[in-house]
């Protein structure tokens, strides 16, 4: 039999190869690399993804009592550095590969995180909370109270582990 | 002379772009699993029967000419399509001093498809997009 009418038989007992898409579901990979999702509440406005960033499409602000993170898709190229790089795994890509916008939207398809600030327990100042992955790998192995140490800015934070160490001495 | 508003013609210029965004694109054209062709369009080889442009690629300068030459040959009215983070930003090249981009310099683009390189289902999402202006732009016209 000629390859043509294996194909052809084939095609009528297992009916369309083709994906369903736009009107039906699709295949999505695991490791597809889409638009990404930025955890506020772990993110310590380091910079470190504005800065590995190879296209330059995020950009941190700071405003009133906030870092505002804005991640620009039109330019990101999905590369996975930020994600990579980020010490407390605040940004992730996801699988969302939904891109295609209307010219008008296209300074506003961003993504946006808001880090607020908070006030120190101890001296008053203002400072960007350290996020729980941090804290975990600079306290690994310590017992200490890490929701505690979550309200001190790091100069305070600084002088109380000083006095800890101070006082397991003198024991 | 009446407009006919089926089957609007596509068709596609590459303006320096890497391929990346060239293959998957060629993969919504060829491949019976992503066939951009259900969505009722086809693609043409001549800018002089197209309706929707899809461009890929930074305008290089290069490539500039024939984009400006793609652009006049266009019959009006059209629906442009940049497919991919170059033709909408120049993406990773922006700053080169090759590169003329990005393409709303040049013409009014309609939608955009950024992706390094977009999923073939994103660009079947902006052609579909696009035919929604495509039609409306016809009725404006008549
Ligand atoms: S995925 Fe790459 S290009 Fe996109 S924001 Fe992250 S580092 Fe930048
Ligand atoms: S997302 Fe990660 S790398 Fe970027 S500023 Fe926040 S903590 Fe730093
Ligand atoms: S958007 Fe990325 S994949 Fe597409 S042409 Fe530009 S560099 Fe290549």
């Amino acid at each position: 039999m000629s390859g043509f009418l294996k194909i052809a038989i084939r095609n009528l007992l297992k009916g369309p190869t083709t994906d369903p898409y736009p009107f039906g579901d699709t295949f999505i990979p695991q490791k597809l690399r889409g638009k990404l999702k930025v955890d506020a509440s772990e993110c310590t406005a380091c910079r470190t993804c504005e800065e590995v960033c190879p296209s330059g499409a995020i950009k941190i602000t700071k405003n009133e009592g906030a870092y505002v993170h804005t991640t620009w898709y039109n330019t990101c190229c999905f590369c996975g550095n930020c994600e990579f790089f980020c010490p407390t795994g605040a940004i992730k890509l996801t699988t969302d590969f939904h891109t295609a916008h209307f010219q008008d939207e296209k300074y506003s398809f961003v993504t946006v995180a808001v880090i607020k600030e908070t006030e120190c327990k101890n001296c008053k100042t203002k400072f960007v909370p350290p996020s729980e992955a941090l804290l975990k790998r600079a306290y690994n192995g310590i017992d200490i109270d890490l929701d505690e140490l979550k309200l001190y800015c790091p100069e305070c934070r600084k002088k109380i582990a000083f006095e800890r160490l101070h006082l397991w001495l003198r024991h | 002379m009446s407009i006919i508003t089926r089957s609007p013609f596509l068709f596609r210029i590459n303006t320096g772009s890497c391929n990346g965004c060239d293959v998957e694109l060629a993969t919504t054209a060829m491949i019976p699993r992503y066939d951009v062709e259900r969505l009722g369009c086809r693609y043409t080889g001549s800018p002089k029967h197209a309706d929707i442009l899809l461009v890929t690629g930074p305008i290089t300068a290069r490539s500039k000419p024939y984009l400006i030459e793609v652009l006049d040959e266009l019959p009006r009215p059209f629906v442009v399509v940049a497919i991919g983070t170059c033709p909408t930003s120049c993406g990773i090249f922006r700053d080169s001093y090759s590169i003329e981009g990005p393409l709303d310099k040049y013409v009014e683009v309609d939608v955009n498809v950024p992706g390094c390189p977009p999923r073939p289902q994103a660009i079947i999402d902006g052609v579909a997009k696009a035919l929604e202006i495509w039609k409306r732009k016809i009725r404006d016209f008549k």
